[in-house]
């Protein structure tokens, strides 16, 4: 069988995994002592722990602060590097290139350009009269800096795909809105953002998807605890602590399931509503 | 027509797209510098002396390639780029040979239980990695592969139910007429695998292999799990382990991120293409 060798491994490093982490989540489990079952105990000192909803907190910010931006900036870059001028591969092949590059190195070099002393965006303000910000050592800052590498991280990824699908958009369009008189950015925010949408939709799904898990960014910018203090604490962190240092696998996988089942509820809300805004404009075209 | 006409029209033509021109590449640089410039500080911040790296010029006086030669002495680099290579490496040949398989049979043949199984493989898309990565660890610690090479390849090398998916798409893309002849002739589905579909399939089998190789390349979480010794670890493990050690020295961290970031510029330079085009298709990345 051809699919057999395939098969095997989506259910070993899949399927397994998805059914024993719901099991362990019933359980107390520290690996070295036998699981107890403890029913829904997990679930509900997950609920009364102050650091969940802390943590809770941090993800919600920070995955508005992450998505909404990248989402705008994104779309007016595609628009941008959607016209056909000379050299414009050029600017592409510049503009995707940190997708290339690894959150781990994405982060150390962020740090360096954050850094309060003489870090690049403090000498900058510098020049403008600003005094030097402690990006990444004042609780205030540190979320408020995360969010921006994120967002310079992601959106070459999102403008990948919004531009795949900006170049399906048909030349006649913008041909026959031309002759109507509309202006470019017209055009744009009529008939490009428009016609896009579904990509855009499935864009917000994915970044939230990634922003609410975020963990390898978090971890190596501003440390393994979510420091400074719980200022960027978000859920990611929150289970790697509990699963790999506090080895309390039980608690951990809760938190897991609580997260699938966050993000399965927005991902279902989010098409809903996608697909009643494309029916609503069928029926306004009718 | 008058001189006046010829102004006119001069002014509506050539000066508004002279203008948008302008205005349109200047929007490109400014993107372009801002997708680059973490980048190129990185590259500045490398060459520079202890004592020159709290100045904001960016071109160094007297470039300290010594920076370099310090990464090679307080980081086995050589043994961890080979390790790097290896991991994606065989990670990315096996996820090809055993998706593409797979894709073959969900797209062509035609077997018991295939299109349940395929929605399976579907529904595994959807769960995330905070689910399955609790467990993924269990199993190996079980296994008694933590901390070996194993750790690193196994969970990848058969296949996964995205390259399947991915392969999958692309198999159904290819017209009947192309193994049509070959059936005639006799051919067994495996020759008809190997020796024509095979061959076909080479752009999506690419964007397959760029998309693997350089989520293993830039993996965390997974060697942070795994890897203890030196010896087997990865480029970016390496990095974070040294940025824990040699806390704010910015040159030779700098130095060491850019070493570890220029494989993947090359590999990004030759496949652009396929690995864009892999995103664009699949959504996986950022």
């Amino acid at each position: 069988m051809f699919v057999a060798p395939n098969l095997a491994a989506v259910a070993v490093f899949m399927l397994f995994p998805l059914g024993f982490s719901l099991y362990m989540s019933f359980h107390n489990w520290d690996v070295f002592t036998p699981a107890k079952f403890v029913g829904l105990a997990n679930y509900r000192s997950l609920i009364t722990d102050p650091l969940f909803s802390i943590a809770l907190r941090n993800s919600v910010v920070y995955t508005i602060g992450t998505v909404v931006p990248t989402i705008l900036v994104s779309l007016a870059v595609a628009g941008v590097l959607n016209r056909k001028v000379k050299g414009i591969s050029v600017f592409r092949t510049i503009v995707f290139l940190p997708l290339a590059v690894s959150s781990v190195v994405v982060a150390v070099v962020w740090q360096f350009v954050f850094n309060t002393d003489n870090g690049l965006l403090n000498i900058m303000l510098g020049w403008i009269g600003v005094g030097p910000v402690p990006w990444l050592v004042d609780p205030k800052w540190a979320m408020a800096s995360l969010c921006m590498v994120t967002v310079w991280r992601s959106v070459p990824f999102a403008t990948v795909i919004l531009l795949a699908a900006m170049q399906g958009v048909s030349e006649n369009l913008y041909e026959a809105a031309r002759l109507d008189g509309a202006g470019e950015l017209r055009q744009f925010v009529s008939i490009t953002v428009p016609l896009i949408r579904g990509a855009v939709a499935f864009v917000v799904v994915i970044s939230i998807i990634h922003a609410f898990q975020a963990f390898d960014l978090v971890y190596v910018l501003t440390g393994r605890n979510g420091g400074p203090e719980t200022a960027t604490y978000v859920l990611g962190i929150m289970m790697f602590q509990h699963a790999f240092a506090f080895l309390e696998f039980g608690y951990a996988s809760a938190l897991a399931w609580v997260m699938f089942a966050i993000l399965l509820v927005l991902t279902v809300v989010q098409l809903r509503l996608g697909r009643r805004r494309a029916a609503q404009e069928e029926q306004s075209w009718a | 027509m008058g001189l006046k006409g010829i102004e006119d029209i001069a002014d509506r033509v050539i000066k508004p797209s002279v203008l948008r021109g302008v205005t349109l590449y200047t929007a490109l640089t400014a993107i372009a510098g801002c997708a680059l410039f973490p980048i190129l500080w990185a590259v500045s911040g490398s060459l520079k002396s202890a004592g020159e790296v709290t100045t904001p010029t960016l071109f160094p006086a007297h470039p300290q390639w010594s920076n370099y030669r310090e990464v090679f002495a307080l980081m086995p680099f050589w043994r961890m780029l080979f390790n790097s290579v290896l991991y994606a490496g065989c990670v990315s040949a096996g996820q090809v040979f055993f998706c593409s398989l797979a894709g073959y049979a969900f797209a062509r043949l035609r077997f018991r239980g295939r299109d349940t199984l395929f929605v399976l493989y579907l529904g595994t898309l959807m769960v995330p990695l905070t689910v399955t990565v609790i467990p993924q660890f269990i199993l190996m610690r079980i296994a008694g592969l933590t901390d070996t090479p194993w750790a690193m390849i196994v969970p990848g090398l058969f296949g996964s139910a995205f390259g399947t998916y991915l392969m999958r798409q692309f198999f159904r893309t290819l017209p009947a007429e192309l193994e049509e002849a070959a059936i005639l002739d006799g051919c067994s589905p495996w020759q008809i695998y190997w020796r024509i579909l095979l061959p076909h399939a080479k752009p999506a089998a690419m964007a397959l292999a760029v998309l693997t190789w350089v989520n293993v390349w830039n993996d965390f979480l997974w060697p942070l799990l795994m890897i203890q010794r030196r010896s087997i670890a990865t480029l970016t493990l390496g990095l974070v382990r040294m940025q824990g050690e040699y806390v704010a020295r910015w040159p030779v961290l700098m130095a060491a991120s850019i070493l570890i970031l220029l494989p993947l510029l090359l590999l990004y330079t030759v496949a652009q293409r396929a690995f864009i085009r892999g995103i664009a298709v699949t959504g996986l990345g950022g």
